[in-house]
Order: C-alpha cells, then sequence, then structure tokens
C-alpha cells in the first residue's frame, strides 16, 4: 500500500515539476548552475573511474583469454564492448546516483526541513519546478556527455595498462577496439544515459523534497533515495536491454 | 485589512480550530498567541490559503480568499510577505541576492532598479552595505531575521505575516526586531500579524492581541488590557512567567 502511496505522489510530482515556469529567465539561470555544479564537477570523477577500469578490464580480459587459439584483439574487443555497452552508462549510473542522487536529497531535504521551501511557496512559486525541473535537465543533457568521456577515457585507460603490465601490445589492443564495431551500440547505450539521467535526478528530489523532520531525517532520505535509484537503474536496465537489444 | 469568519479546521477528525472570528486591522501590530499547540500556527497557515479551512471565510480587504481558486491565490501571494522563526533564507544566495529573489521572479524591473529596491530593503532593516555580499551562514540570527524582514517586505506588500520572529534571539535583539516589525507596519500601512509566544513582545507591541486557547478565541484586546484581564485561562497563560506575575502583585499592591 505505501509502495502505491510513493509511486503516486512521485507522479503528482513530476506533474508539478512539469508545469509552466514562473519566469523563463529565472530558470534558466537555474539551469546553467546545475550543469556546473551536478555535471561539470562530475568530470574527474568519472574520468578517474573509467581510467582505472579500463587498465583493470584489458587485464583480466587478457588474463582470461590467455588461450594461444583466441586472437590477441579479443582483449581490445572485449574492454570496448564491456565500456559501451554497461560500464560507462549503467555502472557509472549507479555511481552517479551515489554522488549527485545524494547531493540532490541532501540539498532540497535541508530547504524542506529549514522552510525554504515553504518560503518559495508563500511567495507564490512553484517550488517543486523551480527546484527540481532544472536539475531533471540538466543531469539528462550532462549523462550522455559524461558517458562519452567515460568511454573514451575507459580505452585510453587500457591503452596505457595493457603495454605497460605487458599483456598486450599497443597495436593490438588498438586494432581490437576497432573490430567488429557495431555504432548502434552506441546508440542504445545513449538511450539508457538518458533514463538514467531522469532516474538520478527525480527520485532523489523525490525524496529530498517530501522529507519531514531534521537532519537525521534528511541523511536517511539520502540513503534511501540512492538505495531506491540503484534498484530503478538496473530494473531499466534490464527493460530497456530486453526492449533495445534484443 | 483581514476578516476571519466562524473558521472550522480539523485534522484526521480532530478539530483544531473551532468557531474563529477575528479582524486585523492595518497600520497596527496584531499578534496571535497561545500555549504551544493551541492551534495558532494551524490558523496562521489557513489564513495564508496553505490549509484549506473546512468551514468559514477568510477576507483580505473585500477579497474572499475561501473562493479563490490557487491560480488566483498565487497571484495574491504577491501581496504577502512571510517572515519564518528561523529565517529561511536562502543558503545558496548572498544577503543582498536573497531581497532580490522576489523582484528577479516576479517584477520586470531593470536590474538598476532592482538593487536600488534591495538597498532602501536592506537599508530599512538597519543592514549595513558591507554585510550585502555575505552568505547567511556568515551573518548572526539577528541579522538573518533581519534580511528575512528585509526580503518579505521587498515586493512592498499589503499583508506581513510573522512566525516567532524573536525565536532565538537575546532579549535585546528581540526588541529591536519587534520595533522594526512595528516602524515597518506603521510607515507601509501593512496589516501585520505575528504569531508569537513571547510575552516581551505582547507588552511591548501588541496593539491587537489574539488569545487562543484549544483552537478557539478565548480573549482579544490590546497590551494595556491584557495584564488587568480577569480571563483565567489568559492569566494562567500570562502568569505562568513570574516576573509578570510580580508586576500583576505591584501593580494591585499600588
Amino acid at each position: 500500500m505505501k509502495f502505491f502511496f510513493h509511486v503516486g505522489q512521485y507522479f503528482y510530482m513530476l506533474k508539478k515539476v512539469f508545469s509552466k515556469p514562473e519566469k523563463h529567465k529565472m530558470y534558466i539561470r537555474q539551469l546553467f548552475h546545475e550543469i556546473d555544479s551536478l555535471g561539470v564537477n562530475s568530470i574527474w570523477l568519472v574520468i578517474i573511474i573509467s581510467v582505472f577500469i579500463g587498465g583493470i578490464m584489458v587485464i583480466q580480459f587478457a588474463y582470461s583469454m590467455a588461450n594461444p587459439l583466441y586472437p590477441n584483439t579479443l582483449v581490445g574487443l572485449g574492454t570496448r564492448d564491456t565500456l559501451i555497452l554497461e560500464f560507462s552508462s549503467t555502472m557509472m549510473a549507479l555511481i552517479l546516483a551515489g554522488k549527485i542522487g545524494s547531493n540532490i536529497t541532501s540539498e532540497i531535504g535541508t530547504m524542506r526541513v529549514t522552510e525554504q521551501i515553504d518560503s518559495l511557496e508563500i511567495m507564490g512559486v512553484n517550488s517543486a519546478s523551480y527546484l527540481i525541473l532544472p536539475k531533471i535537465i540538466a543531469v539528462v543533457l550532462i549523462f550522455p556527455f559524461l558517458y562519452i568521456i567515460s568511454v573514451f577515457f575507459g580505452l585510453l585507460g587500457g591503452l596505457i595498462t595493457g603495454p605497460i603490465a605487458g599483456v598486450i601490445t599497443a597495436a593490438d589492443y588498438i586494432a581490437g577496439i576497432q573490430w567488429l564495431f557495431y555504432p548502434y551500440y552506441v546508440t542504445f547505450s545513449i538511450i539508457k544515459t538518458l533514463f538514467f539521467g531522469f532516474l538520478v535526478a527525480s527520485v532523489p528530489a523525490y525524496f529530498g523534497y517530501h522529507v519531514q523532520g531534521g537532519a537525521l531525517d534528511v541523511g536517511k532520505a539520502s540513503t534511501l533515495a540512492v538505495v531506491n535509484t540503484n534498484v530503478l537503474i538496473l530494473l531499466f536496465d534490464l527493460i530497456l536491454t530486453q526492449l533495445l537489444l534484443t | 485589512m483581514i476578516k476571519v469568519k466562524n473558521i472550522y479546521k480539523s485534522f484526521d477528525g480532530e478539530t483544531i480550530l473551532k468557531n474563529v472570528s477575528t479582524q486585523f486591522d492595518p497600520g497596527i501590530t496584531n499578534l496571535i498567541i497561545g500555549r504551544s499547540g493551541s492551534g495558532k500556527t494551524v490558523l496562521v497557515k489557513s489564513i495564508l490559503g496553505l490549509y484549506e479551512i473546512d468551514k468559514g471565510e477568510i477576507w483580505y480587504g473585500d477579497i474572499n480568499l475561501t473562493r479563490m481558486p490557487e491560480k488566483d491565490r498565487k497571484k495574491m501571494r504577491s501581496e504577502i510577505g512571510m517572515v519564518f522563526q528561523g529565517g529561511a533564507l536562502f543558503d545558496s544566495l548572498s544577503v543582498e541576492a536573497n531581497v532580490r529573489f522576489p523582484l528577479d521572479m516576479f517584477t520586470n524591473k531593470t536590474p538598476k532598479e532592482k538593487q536600488e529596491r534591495v538597498e532602501f530593503c536592506l537599508d530599512h532593516v538597519n543592514i549595513e552595505p558591507i554585510a550585502y555580499k555575505l552568505s547567511p551562514s556568515e551573518i548572526s540570527g539577528g541579522m538573518q531575521k533581519r534580511v528575512a524582514i528585509a526580503r518579505a517586505i521587498a515586493l512592498n506588500p499589503k499583508y506581513l505575516f510573522c512566525d516567532e520572529p524573536n525565536s532565538g534571539l537575546d532579549p535585546e535583539t528581540s526588541t529591536v526586531i519587534d520595533q522594526l516589525i512595528q516602524n515597518l507596519t506603521k510607515e507601509f500601512n501593512m496589516t501585520t500579524i505575528i504569531n508569537t509566544h513571547d510575552m516581551n513582545s505582547v507588552i511591548e507591541i501588541g496593539e491587537f492581541v489574539l488569545f487562543i486557547s484549544k483552537g478557539e478565541v478565548a480573549w482579544e484586546g490590546t497590551n494595556k488590557e491584557i495584564l488587568h484581564t480577569e480571563n483565567k485561562k489568559l492569566n494562567d497563560f500570562i502568569f505562568a512567567n513570574k516576573l509578570y506575575a510580580q508586576l500583576k502583585k505591584e501593580g494591585e499592591n499600588k
């Protein structure tokens, strides 16, 4: 019963979020602020994680394919497809749900418990729309770029690590990442990132917007928001993979 | 002027406000007092239109708020300023940006006009220009309240609501805030409603005092009358403070 209550309340909030803004100029200003704080500030985290995971994947692929019957190019191919299909979209969304999601819940939750949201409402501002809409648009816009950055730096991590670890030559690796490349895999993953971006912004915003109590409750809401966002990302990953890849 | 006519409000079957009727006039400070849980916050939120009342009417001048659709209520809110208990300033904005926010959102003034209005409001609440660029966390509690008042009057509202404006402040700063609200009320001829249980405020600026007990109007009058009332509920509330009990005793002995 509680589940249906939350689902209903979430969609009711979305209805308020997507209503006509009071003043477009203020929303656009807020949008640029959110792109900077939620998106641009996440680039370094994406780069660091992608470089290391790319490097680790190359070593693991090389180890599991240490068979003279397998061509060396399989290491590059495996790394590329794993990055493109799953890591840079889904795994990165799970990681960013922790960073961006908890940030959104704690920011909106703190505004709720300190009456800042009530203050907006009394002024006549649609608080749900003003606070949440720019965040959703910012995250949905920035996620495909973060995905592309992640794929690029993941492949670069493999290129650096493979020859240094002595598991593959740079030439074999480069040949591998060009072998049997299907551009649709990138399209499919970019579609996924749009859905994940929406979830990463809207679900934590829901938990923050409906917080009741004090600082402790904001912390609890942040944890709940991250857990629920992660479950929804995996669920949508399964559904989208079934719908778009089979 | 705000008129409240026979309003009722209940939550989950429990009646919080029972047949409340009163009138708040412009140009004077109207105080709502009562014990915690007496229903004064529900009354204020009902007057603000944040709670839908079960029965009765609320009039802002000649406009009936109770029959107004939500869209028109939003427009109406630009005529209302509100000072929250904790100030409720936006953390991410500077002092001057907080005061400018309602101007940015609801007016088409030029940047110069907005800046002039911001400076006018901040000057009226005695905030020095040196504090304009500071964030709310960098200023004292008393200054936060004053900035909140400046933001509340930025759109030149007809109605000003203050929810416990003195909570968490020392007695001296409380007096300054009280005087400030009273002066602004008179200067701009606003209908000001203050929700408080601070007896110092009642004595200092209570030009009209409404005492709520168990969701009903138990007494109404002025700060001059309040110390001499025979109303038992009100006396129990006021003279729970030993200082006022002593003052009353001294007054009776004279």
